[in-house]
């Protein structure tokens, strides 16, 4: 499935320079959006409020979803069960703490155990099937869900865990508005991360391989990129931004539970087919964008009551696949017959 | 299925089986042998979606919910007879199937898989939205429930005469075109085959499948319609019911429904991990087994027996 | 045509598994179920995962106790054995739970099975086949009559049914007279639970206030399956509407997600809690969640271990729980866990009514006996609060009756302090 616009050195290189991206037209529409929701913030502390909860709700979900596009870039698999690998690596950071970590020592190494994980996951299960068929491979991600699920529930117990918020309970006040700190750490982590993963696939030529490996695996395999790894450590990166979307999402649940990723999956496909199943950036800004949206209509609309937020959620996307059928950043595929 | 039929011999045993089944069994084994039949009907339908004309589909746990609900609903508040709920359920879900694969023509691959999977999340949200009509969290209840024997003569019943529907209909020239339409979208239109028409098809008539199974499946549960009962753990128990089945085998769709249907309740009484954790731990390992082992599902694995067995 | 191999083996495959599962076939029974000379089996459904699972500790303490008894020689000779069976609180799931108990484990009665919507889900059947189900672990009005609820169509009387606890309705009519006392011109915001539990609330908190209704200036129901974001959300949206009281209808996770999301948005009503909820061990957890608790009101009916460690019932359910250490029934019970009196007292109950169903007890012997329950002076129930009795008779459908107010104070590390009367919440 090739495609007939840019050459490869271009995809590789990103867009087709700086003017071209500042010019297409879901670039123009997310400035602006931007800059509504800006004017928004600073004429209601409820907008504001609302805004803010919305982007760290939204950074979770993109963490997520950029889980789940760099999965499918490489392997052409959508894993059913990033998110509960998600979730069970963030049971993993919870028992290192109930063995006397402190939280951010846990966190870091509970991001090495996610890398290992994922890393042996793809090379046990994945491998085997992933060139014979994608819904065998696929349906092999939705048994690793169950059981997954299952392994969480047999070691921990589905009750209601308690883990300390690393950025606690309280709040900045500015302006009148309340911040929580929070929805803060949220963002910041998450951001931090995604740049961090971006800055490996920009700059180094370990991510220079990967991209290769994922976009054209048979000229990468020419010049001496060994394909298959670079999709195993796809999917061990995948993991560790898993782990961090779960340890953020932790304490906005207030417990830790079994289901905590399950509603966060389904917006994390959400945002990711938003953004172009191919395309991180696109993953994280369709997090953010769902994110901060659901909150504002919940918020605002009264007709719509939260239990409503998946429907409107996919309304909303069906919506706009239908006009762009690839996401707002995917490329249309055009097959040659 | 295969477009030969199986020996009449082997058909008359398994009606033979079946009918027996119920005089030789505890109460509480057959409502699991109901359980089966149930997933019978719902996989079937979905084998012919994802497995004749190679649409994939996450979300026919939507349907079941639909065609479950549209049963609760007409038996409380309008005592209708039970067997006659159930083809309005069918009709209904046909119908709304029909709707759904007009959009799905857009989309393709992994977007439809997104779509479907969208429905199966949403459509258990809408009772709580709308729970005057709907029961809200609280359900709704039938007002005439069944017994588990009656469940099961339903079930099968239902599984055999929708079988020799999928029979008659695939066997002919509609077969043909979906399973043109699967193997290459582009030769089948060059071709003359009419892809929206055949595609929506195959989405009506796996909706009205998942729709029977959905009113069997509320009979199944006291009569009660609920929306936990529809989560997408159901969508993905038919997928993986479908998955398993693979494609051209009756026995195939068989064993896929036991699959589904039966190891969830026996992995209950594996002895280390103890029961509701051992059920998910089993199941999910078995699938993934499964689909290691057997790519093609059963349906694949009969073939390569069958094929020995020439040998 | 020739015989294909494999079909007929696949054929006998079927045959022999029929063959094996019919074997399996259980026999019948004799007799009264689940009572032998030697043991009684009682069985329950209770939320041991899932979104109430904070609720676990209660057949835990049941069972305690029933295994202290048992070392005690049981009763008449008879040890009792109690299954516990975790329906996630999911009414589609509890039928499937209840007939397997019945119908497998060949139970003698259901004894303390919580949830309102479990619990309606199966009484039909219960009923229907005479077996008691009893002590039930919630309080709704449904239990003792059926006047908030039209009576079930096919005209089944829920005779074998019976709660324990005192009826929600009658504790939001109190709530509703602690209102208007503190507050006449109060705006009340309800969060309640959408299901017959949630209603069954708010109905009584509606009859309370009765010409005030309107003081009802909004109301947001949940569902048990929301996440604390979405529970955070519906707040958020009561606050908006300037309500300067605010009565939560909830169950626990909910409860606390409610109070968290009070505190981070700087709301500060008078709160008011139901008291399933109103757990010592929950509203610690609302307060390592940020919430400041002080002054949230709610109501109690069992002792308190923390506040009244020096009763002889808390004393007693001391020895108790220690008594499970290093046995299979340990379970980490947190001090002034009061779900865990709660689960002592009903299975108190429960032993009283048994030893007054004589020395061969029958299902219908066993609900003769908990219909003409007298708990009171010397034979008082040691885990309710004093003063308080466990009474039915025929003109007392439900057990409890009686409440007592409390306030929160000492912020995140303090405990209830009641005051008033005991009160009857009466109905």
């Amino acid at each position: 499935m090739a495609s007939v616009e840019s050459s490869p050195l271009n995809e590789l290189r990103g867009r087709s320079g700086p003017l071209g991206a500042a010019l297409d037209p879901v670039v123009l529409l997310l400035v602006a959006a931007a800059i509504a929701l800006l004017v928004g913030c600073l004429r209601s502390a409820f907008f504001a409020q609302l805004t803010v909860e919305g982007l760290g709700l939204g950074a979770v979900y993109g963490g997520l979803a950029l889980a789940l596009v760099l999965v499918y870039r490489a392997t052409h698999v959508i894993n059913f069960a990033q998110g509960e690998l998600a979730m069970a690596t963030t049971y993993v950071a919870y028992q290192l703490m109930q063995w006397g970590f402190s939280y951010w020592e846990a966190f870091v190494a509970t991001l090495a155990i996610a890398f290992v994980l994922g890393t042996v996951l793809q090379l046990a299960v994945i491998r085997p099937v992933q060139h014979r068929s994608v819904i065998a491979a696929v349906i092999v991600t939705v048994g690793l869900f169950i059981l997954i699920d299952g392994v969480v529930n047999w070691i921990w117990g589905g009750n209601f865990k308690f883990m300390r918020s690393p950025f606690g309970t309280a709040s900045f006040r500015v302006g009148g508005v309340t911040i929580q700190h929070l929805y803060v750490g949220m963002i910041g982590v998450v951001l931090a991360c995604v740049v961090l993963v971006w800055a490996l696939f920009r700059f180094t030529k370990l991510g220079l391989g990967m991209r290769a490996a994922a976009l054209r695996p048979a000229a990468a395999a020419f010049v001496g990129v060994r394909v298959e790894w670079m999709l195993t450590l796809g999917w061990g990166l995948a993991a560790v931004l898993g782990a961090v979307a779960g340890l953020m999402a932790e304490p906005s649940q207030l417990f830790l539970t079994p289901t905590l990723m399950q509603q966060i999956l389904v917006y994390a496909f959400a945002a990711a087919v938003l953004g172009g199943l191919e395309s991180p950036a696109g993953a994280v800004v369709g997090g953010l964008a769902i994110g901060v949206f659901l909150t504002l209509v919940v918020g605002y609309v009264s007709a719509i009551g939260a239990e409503l937020q998946l429907p409107v959620a996919f309304a909303v996307l069906l919506a706009i696949l239908l006009v762009k059928p690839s996401g707002l950043f995917g490329k249309r595929e055009v097959k040659r017959v | 299925m295969s477009t030969r039929l199986p020996a009449l011999g082997s058909l008359v045993v398994v009606a033979a089986v079946l009918s027996a089944l119920p005089f030789t069994l505890s109460d509480y084994h057959v409502a699991l042998a109901a359980q089966v039949g149930i997933f019978f009907v719902g996989v079937l339908g979905l084998n012919i979606l994802t497995g004749y004309s190679g649409q994939i589909s996450i979300g026919h746990g939507a349907f079941m919910a639909i065609g479950g609900y549209t049963t609760a609903i007409m038996s409380r508040d309008h005592h209708t007879n039970l067997v006659l709920t159930m083809v309005m359920a069918f009709a209904i879900c046909f119908a709304l199937g029909l709707i759904l694969g007009l959009p799905a023509l857009r989309l393709s691959g992994v977007y439809l898989a997104l779509l479907t999977f969208a429905l199966a999340v949403s459509v258990p949200q809408l009772p709580l939205q709308y729970s005057t009509f709907l029961g809200g969290s609280g359900g709704v209840q039938s007002s005439t429930t069944v017994s588990n024997v009656w469940l099961y003569a339903a079930a099968w019943t239902c599984s055999a005469i929708l079988f020799a529907l999928a029979w008659l209909v695939l066997r002919g020239r509609t077969g043909r075109a979906l399973r043109a339409v699967r193997d290459s979208e582009i030769a089948a239109t060059a071709s003359g085959v009419s892809l929206p028409l055949y595609k929506t098809f195959a989405f009506g008539i796996s909706a009205a499948y998942a729709g029977v199974a959905g009113s069997l499946f509320v009979l199944a549960t006291n009569g009660f319609a609920q929306p936990t009962e529809f989560s997408v753990t159901l969508s993905l128990q038919l997928l993986i019911g479908a998955a398993v089945a693979g494609l051209g085998s009756l026995w195939g769709v068989l064993a896929g429904a036991a699959f589904v249907g039966l190891l969830p309740q026996v992995s209950t009484s594996v002895p280390v991990i103890g029961s509701a954790h051992g059920r998910d731990v089993v199941f999910g390992a078995m699938v993934v087994l499964v689909m290691l082992v057997l790519p093609g599902g059963f349906a694949g694995l009969f073939d390569r027996l069958r094929a020995l067995g020439r040998a | 045509m020739a015989v294909n191999r494999k079909k007929v083996g696949a054929l006998l495959c079927v045959l022999a598994v029929t063959a094996a599962v019919a074997g399996t076939a259980a026999a019948s029974h004799k007799g009264t179920p689940g009572v032998t000379k030697a043991q009684i089996t009682i069985g329950g459904t209770f939320p041991l995962t899932g979104p109430a699972s904070l609720y676990a500790t209660i057949p835990a303490a049941e069972q305690a106790y029933y295994a202290y008894v048992n070392a005690h020689g049981g009763v008449n000779g008879r040890k009792i054995k109690d299954i516990v069976i975790d329906d996630q609180y999911d009414p589609g799931q509890t039928p499937t739970d209840v007939q397997k108990l019945v119908e497998q484990d060949h139970v003698f009665a259901i004894v303390g099975s919580l949830g309102t919507a479990p619990g309606l889900a199966t009484w039909g059947y219960l009923n229907q086949h005479k077996i008691p189900q009893v002590l039930l672990a919630t309080g709704d009005a449904y239990w003792g009559n059926c006047v908030h609820r039209t009576c079930d169509k096919t005209n089944i009387k829920k005779s074998w049914t019976m709660g324990w606890q005192p009826d929600y309705p009658g504790e939001a009519r109190l709530y509703a007279k602690y209102i208007l006392q503190q507050n006449p011109n109060a705006k009340i915001a309800v969060l309640y639970q959408d299901d017959a539990y949630g209603k069954n609330y708010l109905a009584g908190l509606r009859t309370g206030l009765g010409s005030h209704t309107s003081q009802i200036i909004a109301t947001q129901p949940y569902t048990v399956t929301d996440t604390a974001q979405v529970v955070g959300a519906h707040v958020g949206k009561l606050a908006q509407s300037g309500a300067d009281t605010f009565v939560i209808f909830a169950t626990p996770a909910a409860a606390i997600a409610a109070l968290a999301t009070e505190t981070a948005i700087h709301w500060s009503p008078l709160t008011i809690l139901n008291n399933v909820s109103a757990n010592r061990v929950f509203m610690l957890l609302a307060a390592k969640n940020g919430a400041s608790l002080n002054g949230v009101v709610s109501t109690g009916y069992v002792e308190s271990q923390t506040a009244q460690p020096n009763l002889s019932g808390m004393k007693l359910a001391k020895k108790i729980i220690d008594a499970t250490k290093n046995t299979s029934l340990e379970t980490s019970f947190s001090e002034g866990d009061n779900n865990l009196v709660y689960g002592l007292g009903v299975a108190w109950t429960f032993v009283d009514a048994l030893k007054h169903a004589g020395k061969n007890p029958t299902r219908a012997s066993l609900m003769k006996a908990l219909r003409s329950l007298n708990e009171s002076k010397k034979n008082a129930n040691p885990f309710v609060y004093p003063g308080m009795s466990v009474e039915t008779s025929k003109t007392r459908t439900f057990p409890m009756e009686q409440l007592i107010f409390e306030k929160w104070a000492g912020g995140a590390t303090g405990d209830w302090k009641t005051f008033g009367n005991v009160l009857t919440s009466g109905h």
